[in-house]
């Protein structure tokens, strides 16, 4: 018994003290900005803001997105539906983020950028996850598919080959990652409605509507019946150890 | 040279063992709980089997269970129910692992172990050997009855 109460005594306080460390340190922590705010420490000056949708919308949607992901590819149905649904009610904006495990993604989102400065990014955005599993399986560096898109939508090349070589462009990309970070974004596709936070497709489909609803100040709406087709799988982080 | 009984060789690979599969867990708690939970939704959505009723729930028990119980095995409190308790969860993860790939035919490209931002970054099929191997060492720590350098060593000895 006296050996029972010492463990359990001992049980308690090491529990105490462990979650006491873990509440101690997330609290001072620097809190992740909210969505809504740019990053103070970042510069993102040579990236012109990626925007769907009209300024007065009252649903500000932000994407962190990376064009190599599979579940990127698979969500963009969900977020076409959603425009497509409440015409003029929702911004999109976009957000770089790479991610260091897909070998071509830098390549993908500095061609992406290229085209933004000629205006032609949402265009392109479309065909870089249509396309997907053509460039993203190659072997060598997918430059040549990814200028033969660029020259498909009427890209003046000259410019396009003198961005891609641009190592400002890449390093302003990356700075739009690090602001990602700073908001602990993790994986792809991570999305912000305000406050809120939703990642990977399933978050998106099964909450993502209702929470733009709940803006909109309609009423929910019921769980949908299942999809049939099966999600791809998100680049993960932070699952399981 | 001292040479080492084997009962002491075994010990000290056994308290490796311990130490190894307590800062894994310990570790992956720790990350976890730094983070939104809506990421580890996210990570846990990924691999479809589990139903998505259960995910946000499991989102916040599951990294307390690593960090608690990966705490405990580094400090030898309770060693013998924690190793047990982390291999359970070991031998979930590779359940898992094996039922998605079963099921759904594909694998999340990355574990997402340990965050964007580590330096490591797991395969699920990496992942997959290291909670094999981290099931046979729970067990094998289970069945210890002594566990040199622990708490509870301290606390039964002064007990006596």
């Amino acid at each position: 018994m006296k050996i029972n109460l010492r463990s359990f005594l001992t049980g308690v306080l090491l529990v105490l003290f462990l979650a006491g460390t873990v509440f101690f340190i997330k609290r001072n922590r620097p809190a992740p900005l909210p969505p809504s705010q740019p990053a103070p420490e970042v510069s993102v000056s040579r990236v012109t803001l990626k925007v769907l949708g009209p300024e007065s919308a009252p649903v500000k949607l932000v994407e962190y997105s990376d064009f190599q992901c599979p579940s990127c590819r698979v969500v963009q149905a969900d977020i076409q539906g959603l425009l497509k649904n409440y015409p003029g009610k929702i911004q999109l904006t976009y957000k770089h983020f790479p991610l260091t495990s897909h070998q071509w993604s830098a390549y993908a989102h500095q061609a992406a950028e290229c085209m933004n400065a000629q205006g032609k990014f949402w265009a392109y955005h479309d065909k870089l996850y249509e396309a997907q599993a053509e460039w993203s399986p190659s072997k060598v560096p997918p430059v040549e598919i990814l200028a033969g898109y660029a020259r498909e939508q009427g890209a003046d090349m000259d410019r396009f080959g003198a961005c891609m070589a641009d190592v400002a462009v890449a390093r302003a990309i990356y700075a739009e990652k690090e602001e990602g970070n700073q908001r602990q974004v993790n994986a792809t596709p991570t999305f912000f409605l305000g406050e809120e936070r939703f990642v990977g497709p399933k978050e998106m489909q099964e909450r993502g509507e209702n929470a733009v609803r709940k803006v909109l100040g309609l009423s929910p709406k019921p769980p949908a019946p299942k999809k049939p087709e099966p999600l791809a799988p998100v680049p993960l982080k932070g699952a399981l150890k | 040279m001292i040479s080492l009984s084997q009962e002491e060789k075994n010990y000290k690979v056994l308290f490796l063992g311990r130490i190894f599969l307590g800062l894994v867990f310990a570790y992956s708690g720790f990350t976890k709980l730094m983070e939104p939970v809506e990421n580890f939704q996210g990570g846990m959505a990924a691999y479809e089997v589990i139903p998505y009723g259960v995910i946000p729930f499991l989102a916040h028990v599951i990294p307390w269970i690593e960090f608690l119980f990966g705490a405990f095995l580094i400090l030898g409190y309770l060693p013998r129910v924690s190793a047990l308790v982390l291999a359970a969860m070991s031998w979930s993860f590779v359940l898992l692992i094996l039922t998605t790939r079963i099921v759904t035919g594909a694998l999340p490209a990355d574990c997402g172990c340990f965050g964007e931002g580590s330096l490591i970054h797991l395969k699920p099929l990496q992942v997959l050997l290291m909670d094999i191997c981290n099931t046979a060492i729970g067990i094998r720590l289970a069945c210890l009855k002594d566990h040199p350098f622990s708490l509870n060593l301290l606390l039964k000895n002064k007990d006596d």
